[in-house]
């Protein structure tokens, strides 16, 4: 578990010989040893069309390669930072809320209509990021900026949960989404258009939710 | 009966069985359970003293929450803070009343010049009953007493919300702008007098006033 959080908004990474992470461009912020950071035109593992993000002109979060001996904080934009370790479960995540995770985690592209149909698809449209997910599998450590900080949210079955599509983080486990109206919601003109929609999760797993409807 | 707690310090969790509570709108970020959500139109309850800042009186900001299981609500990751009403009443800016029992009474109070300078219009949002109501603001708030002759001066934009029985009028800082060069901003404080308790957070908000 080489991710450990210094405070709400930054966290440092033991960096080993042999052992990569990845990060966003740009995130570092300071560290020791002999640590090299190389440019990763290619998006992660995955090649180009494993990062996309919401950003419309290039569609991908940039990436780069961690490598060395050393500790390594990063941080960006004051946003809050979670760490979620995963134990050979996935998770889902927007690729632009992706701060750093390990070189252990597989790491893949989701498109949004797997999951709900034509429904997915609006969910991309409607939480503007895109309609692509970054996945992330295996056993290792992945940290996650938010907006105000995150709260963990079960899913259980028989126990959906029901998320503003705009303060929705990521999910991991078993977990279907798909995009539903509440009753009386649709005339309830909140902030901005994602409020017409919220997220319906349900199955087996956890939510991860900010304390906010901004987008980071 | 719900049941306010706080999930952190920016997050309210809501647990109702049954019952409703009042909410900004927008402020629902996630749920569990059967839970509908309904626009509350102006007219009865004094709903009206939901003013927004636009003091348009379109803008009905609030809705209600009706239904079984936990309700979380936040809003731009600003601190939540619960405040538990016996019977008396508390006077906040509307944009730091984030839910209110369904017990609560909400209307308006006119503030004159007050609101003025605490960028509100006229009106400050007036709660009353026995209940709990969520306030958010930026940062932490701290909670002042006032009492007897122990008046106290607030920066119009960094007031939050009071109980108790205070007046408030508006003073200039005498002297306070030469003195200290925030740009003006300083020019105006509020100043309560009576027996009550203030919120105050360590953030300025944009004001009308402020700009005196």
């Amino acid at each position: 578990m080489p991710f450990t959080k210094i405070n709400n908004k930054m966290v440092e990474a033991k960096i080993m010989p042999g052992q990569r992470v990845f990060s966003q461009r740009g995130s570092m912020l300071a560290y020791t040893g002999e640590v090299s950071f190389t440019p990763n035109n290619m998006g992660g593992q995955g090649g180009v069309m494993s990062m996309i993000g919401r950003r419309v002109a290039n569609e991908d979060t940039p990436l780069m390669t961690v490598e060395g001996q050393g500790s390594v904080m990063f941080g960006h934009g004051g946003h809050n930072v979670q760490v979620i370790d995963l134990t050979g479960d996935t998770l889902y995540v927007e690729a632009d809320r992706l701060l750093a995770f390990d070189g252990t985690l597989q790491q893949s592209t989701m498109f949004m209509g797997q999951q709900g149909g034509v429904m997915g698809i609006v969910r991309g449209q409607v939480t503007g990021q895109g309609l692509f997910t970054t996945k992330l599998d295996g056993h290792g450590s992945v940290a996650v900026m938010a907006h105000g900080g995150v709260f963990e949210l079960p899913i259980g079955p028989g126990q959906p949960v029901h998320v503003d599509p705009q303060a929705y983080v990521a999910h991991r486990g078993q977990v279907t989404n798909k995009l539903s109206t509440a009753l009386g919601w649709r005339d309830m003109v909140g902030r901005g258009s994602g409020e017409a929609f919220q997220l319906e999760l349900s199955g087996h797993g956890v939510v991860y939710v900010q304390a906010s409807e901004e987008k980071l | 009966m719900a049941q306010f707690r706080l999930q952190g310090s920016k997050v309210l969790a809501v647990d109702m069985a049954g019952d409703s509570v009042k909410a900004r709108n927008g402020t629902m970020v996630a749920y569990n359970g059967q839970m509908n959500f309904k626009k509350m139109s102006g007219g009865g309850d004094g709903l009206r003293g939901m003013v927004t800042r636009r003091l348009t009186g379109e803008q009905m900001e609030v809705m209600e929450v009706k239904g079984q299981g936990t309700c979380f609500f936040a809003d731009k990751a600003t601190e939540v803070n619960l405040v538990r009403l016996n019977g008396e009443t508390l006077f906040v800016e509307s944009d730091n009343l984030l839910c209110t029992e369904a017990t609560l009474r909400t209307g308006t109070s006119f503030t004159g010049l007050n609101g003025m300078a605490s960028g509100n219009g006229l009106f400050t949002t007036k709660v009353e009953g026995h209940g709990w109501a969520a306030l958010t603001s930026k940062g932490p708030a701290i909670i002042l007493r006032v009492s007897q002759g122990m008046p106290l001066r607030v920066d119009p934009g960094a007031y939050v919300a009071h109980t108790g029985n205070l007046n408030r009028s508006l003073k200039s800082g005498a002297g306070w702008t030469t003195l200290i060069g925030e740009g003006g901003g300083e020019a105006m404080q509020v100043e309560f007098t009576g027996e009550g308790l203030v919120y105050v957070q360590p953030s300025e908000k944009l004001t009308f006033g402020g700009d005196v």
